[in-house]
C-alpha cells in the first residue's frame, strides 16, 4: 500500500463560545489514498464542513481550537505548521471548492483577474527553488521552503522589501517563464474550457454578479484546478444549486475526476451525489466518523446502525410507498454529547456497554472488505436490523 | 441604465443639477440667520467713518427680503459683496479656497494612508492588544476638541519638533509668483526646493492635527466593514489560492471593505471643512476657515455679513461635491452598483 495523500489521525476540533465548548469533531481518523475520491456524508451539524475546513487550517482560531490529533499531508503535520506558512501549502498543495458559489468569488474583481491570480500563484511556486513542484509528481519538500518574509506577518506590513518582494518576484517569474499577460490569458481560457464554459472570452471580462450560480461554481472549480493541487477538497459543491444545475455540475465533476488525476475529499449531505462520485465513503455522526469503507459495500451492507438508518431515510426518486422514514430522536447537543457511542440514545441495538466511555473505536469489520471499518460493537448485527 | 461612461456622465450631470436648489436653500438660510437680528451700525462699528455708517444704515434698514434679493442678484453676477468697511469678499475667498483645499486634501491623505491600514490591523487583531492600541489612538483623536488639539500642537509640539506653526511660508508672501495658491504646488512650480520643503513643513502640523482628530471615522469604518467582509467565503477562497495573508487582506478583503469606508469619508469631508475654521485660525493659515472666523466677528474683528454668507455657501458646495465624489467612487468601487 502506498502512503495516503492525506492522513487524519485522531483529530478533535472544539468551538469555544463563551463558557461552552462544542465538540464539533471528535477523534476522527481517516486516510485518503492518492488518486481516490473519498466522500464524507452526514447530517447538517455533524462536523463534516468543520473537518473539511480544518485540513487547510481555514477555520477561524479562535473560536475553533484543534484539541488534538494530526493532519498528515505529504509528510507534514498541518496542525503544527505555523499560520504564516500555511499559504505555501494552500493553492498548489490543497485547493478547495466551497458550498456557496454566490459568495466564494470576490464581487469586486473580474473573473479573469481572479482566475489569473491562481495561475500566478502556481507559476511563482513552480519557479521558486525548492517550491511546491508537483505537476510532474516530484515530492513536496517542506523543509526546503523559503524562510518567512517580512510581508507575511502583521508587524511586517510596512517593512520595505516584505510586500514589494511579491510583486517584483511575480514580474521576474513572468519574464523567466515567458509568461506575458496574453499567455496567462490563454491558460485561463484553457481552464474555463475545461469546466465546459461555452463562451470563455466573454465570461473573462464579467463580474461574478453577472453570472448564474452554476457558472460561478464552474469558475470556482476552474480556479481550484488551475493550481494543479494534489488534494482537492469539495465542501458541498452542489448543495446550494438548484436541481438541474446540480446535475450539470455533478456531471462535470464526474468527468473531471476522470480527466484530472487528483485526490478529492468530497463533502456532501446528499448520498446520491456520493454514490455517483466517490470510491470510498465516510459517514459522520455528531462529530465522529462512525463508518468508513468502499462506497458500493457501505451502500449495499452498512455495518453501523446510523448508516443503515440514514440510507433508509434517504428519498429515492420514485418513492410511492408511504411517508419518508426518519430516525427516531434528535441529534445530540454537541456541548454535552451522550457518553460512549454517541448514537446509542437512538440506536435500536444499543446495550448497556454502549453508554460507557470512550465508546466503540473505528475498527475493521470481520467478514467485510479489508478497509471497511465501523465504530460499532456489534457490526455483524446491523444487517439484521429491519 | 448600466455602467457605461455615458451612464456615468448622466449620473454626474443629474447630481450637479441637484446642487442648484441645495445651494439656493443654504444661501437663504445663511442670509436669514446672519441678517435676522437688528443691526445697529453705530454700536457694531464704533470706529467707522460717518460715510461708512450712513452706507451701513442704508443697507440694513431695508426689508430683509429686498436685502436678500439685492445680494442674490449681485452674487450671481459675480459680485459677492464687501464688508461694511469696504473690503471685497470675492478676492479673499478666491485666494482662500486653494489654501483650505490644500489643508483638507493633506489631512484626507493622512487619514487614508494611516487611518485605513490601522483599521485593517484593528480588524485582524480584533479583541486583542493590537485592536486596543489602535482604538486608544483614534479615540484620543476623536475625543480631542479641535481648538484644544490645535493649540497644544501649535504651542507645545511645534517647538519640540522644530516645526513651524504659523502661515504657509516662513516669510509671506514668498519670493515667487503664486499661480495656484496651493503653497506646496506654487513652490514646486517655482522649482525651488528650499521653499517646497518650507511649504511642506508648514503644512505638516495643521494637516496632522486635522487628520488626527477626524481619523477615528476612517479607522472605525474600515475596522467594522473588514470584520463584516473577513468571514465571507471569497476571503476563504482567496486564502485557498495560496495568497499570503497580506494580499488576502489588502487586496481581496479591503477592496470590498473600502466601499463603505469611502462613503463615510465623503461625509467626513464636511467635518474636515468645519475643522478648518479653528485650525486655520490657530495656525494662521490663510484659508476660508480663518476668513469665516473673522467674518462672524472672531478675534474682535467687525462682523462681515456678506463674507459670512459667501463662506457658508462655499462650504456647502464643498460638502455637496465631496458627497458626489463619494457617490461616484462608491459606484466605481462596487461593480454591482448601476449609475442612475
Amino acid at each position: 500500500m502506498t502512503t495516503p495523500a492525506l492522513s487524519i489521525d485522531g483529530l478533535s476540533i472544539d468551538y469555544v463560545v463563551g463558557a461552552g465548548r462544542f465538540h464539533a469533531v471528535s477523534d476522527v481518523s481517516l486516510d485518503v489514498e492518492s488518486g481516490h475520491v473519498v466522500g464524507i456524508v452526514g447530517e447538517t451539524g455533524c462536523g463534516k464542513s468543520t473537518l473539511a475546513q480544518a485540513i487547510p487550517r481555514l477555520l477561524p482560531e479562535p473560536p475553533a481550537t484543534i484539541g488534538g490529533g494530526r493532519i498528515l499531508f505529504q509528510g507534514v503535520d498541518l496542525v503544527k505548521v505555523p499560520r504564516w506558512k500555511m499559504p505555501t501549502i494552500r493553492g498548489t498543495g490543497i485547493s478547495m471548492i466551497f458550498q456557496e458559489p454566490l459568495n466564494s468569488l470576490n464581487p469586486a474583481f473580474r473573473i479573469y483577474d481572479q482566475v489569473a491570480e491562481a495561475v500566478h500563484v502556481r507559476r511563482a511556486r513552480e519557479s521558486r527553488p525548492g517550491g511546491l513542484v508537483r505537476a510532474d509528481g516530484a515530492p513536496f519538500d517542506y523543509s526546503k521552503l523559503p524562510a518567512p518574509r517580512a510581508g507575511d506577518t502583521i508587524a511586517g506590513h510596512f517593512i520595505p522589501g516584505g510586500v514589494a518582494q511579491d510583486a517584483v518576484h511575480r514580474r521576474q517569474v513572468e519574464r523567466a517563464a515567458g509568461g506575458t499577460p496574453s499567455e496567462v490569458r490563454e491558460v485561463v481560457l484553457d481552464y474555463l474550457k475545461l469546466v465546459r464554459i461555452n463562451d470563455p472570452e466573454t465570461i473573462l471580462d464579467l463580474y461574478p454578479h453577472e453570472l448564474s450560480g452554476g457558472m460561478r461554481q464552474r469558475i470556482m472549480i476552474a480556479m481550484a484546478l488551475c493550481e494543479k493541487p494534489s488534494l482537492l477538497i469539495a465542501d458541498e459543491p452542489t448543495s446550494a444549486l438548484d436541481v438541474t444545475i446540480q446535475a450539470q455540475v455533478l456531471t462535470l465533476m464526474k468527468e473531471l475526476i476522470r480527466e484530472v488525476n487528483t485526490t478529492i475529499l468530497f463533502i456532501s449531505h446528499d448520498l446520491g451525489v456520493i454514490a455517483e462520485t466517490a470510491d470510498e465513503l465516510g459517514v459522520m455522526y455528531a462529530g465522529k466518523l462512525v463508518e468508513f469503507g468502499p462506497v458500493a459495500e457501505v451502500f449495499a451492507s452498512p455495518r453501523h446502525p446510523y448508516t443503515k438508518a440514514l440510507l433508509k431515510a434517504a428519498p429515492t426518486r420514485y418513492k410511492t410507498d408511504g411517508p419518508l422514514l426518519s430516525i427516531a430522536g434528535s441529534v445530540p447537543n454537541l456541548s454535552r454529547p451522550p457518553p460512549g457511542c454517541r448514537f446509542h440514545p437512538r440506536c435500536p441495538i444499543a446495550r448497556p456497554q454502549c453508554t460507557v466511555e470512550p465508546g466503540p473505536p473505528l475498527a475493521p469489520v470481520a467478514g467485510a472488505a479489508p478497509n471497511h471499518k465501523s465504530a460499532c460493537y456489534f457490526p455483524e448485527e446491523v444487517p439484521g436490523i429491519p | 441604465m448600466g455602467r457605461s461612461p455615458s451612464d456615468l456622465a448622466v449620473f454626474i450631470g443629474k447630481r450637479l443639477l441637484q446642487l442648484v436648489p441645495v445651494v439656493f436653500g443654504i444661501m437663504i438660510l445663511a442670509f436669514v440667520f446672519t441678517h435676522i437680528s437688528t443691526v445697529n451700525c453705530s454700536v457694531w462699528f464704533p470706529h467707522a467713518s460717518a460715510d461708512t455708517l450712513s452706507h451701513c444704515e442704508a443697507q440694513f434698514s431695508q426689508p430683509i427680503l429686498s436685502q436678500f434679493w439685492t445680494y442674490f442678484v449681485n452674487f450671481l453676477g459675480g459680485n459677492w459683496g464687501a464688508s461694511v468697511t469696504g473690503v471685497a469678499v470675492y478676492p479673499a475667498i478666491a485666494t482662500g479656497v486653494p489654501a483650505t483645499l490644500e489643508l483638507v486634501f493633506a489631512s484626507l491623505f493622512l487619514m487614508i494612508v494611516i487611518g485605513i491600514p490601522l483599521g485593517v490591523i484593528a480588524a485582524q487583531s480584533a479583541g486583542r492588544w493590537g485592536d486596543h492600541l489602535v482604538r486608544i489612538f483614534y479615540l484620543t483623536g476623536w475625543a480631542t476638541p479641535t481648538y484644544l488639539g490645535a493649540v497644544i500642537a501649535a504651542i507645545f509640539l511645534a517647538p519640540y519638533l522644530g516645526l513651524p506653526s504659523h502661515g504657509e511660508y516662513t516669510s509671506s508672501p514668498p519670493p515667487f509668483p503664486q499661480y495656484t495658491h496651493f503653497s506646496v504646488i506654487d513652490a514646486m512650480i517655482a522649482l525651488n526646493p528650499h521653499w517646497t520643503v518650507d511649504a511642506f513643513a508648514h503644512l505638516l502640523l495643521p494637516a496632522s492635527v486635522l487628520a488626527f482628530i477626524n481619523m477615528g471615522i476612517a479607522t472605525r469604518m474600515t475596522r467594522s466593514s473588514m470584520l463584516e467582509v473577513i468571514p465571507l467565503d471569497f476571503v476563504k477562497s482567496a486564502r485557498m489560492k495560496g495568497l499570503s495573508e497580506f494580499w488576502v487582506m489588502y487586496k481581496h478583503a479591503l477592496r470590498n471593505a473600502l466601499i463603505t469606508t469611502t462613503t463615510v469619508l465623503g461625509v467626513t469631508a464636511g467635518g474636515l471643512l468645519a475643522g478648518t475654521v479653528v485650525i486655520e485660525e490657530v495656525f494662521g493659515w490663510p484659508g476660508i476657515g480663518a476668513y469665516a472666523y473673522t467674518s462672524i466677528g472672531g478675534g474682535g474683528a467687525p462682523p462681515n455679513f456678506d463674507g459670512a454668507v459667501a463662506v457658508v455657501v462655499v462650504f456647502a458646495v464643498g460638502v455637496v461635491i465631496a458627497n458626489l465624489v463619494a457617490d461616484i467612487l462608491y459606484g466605481v468601487l462596487d461593480p454591482r452598483v448601476e449609475w442612475r
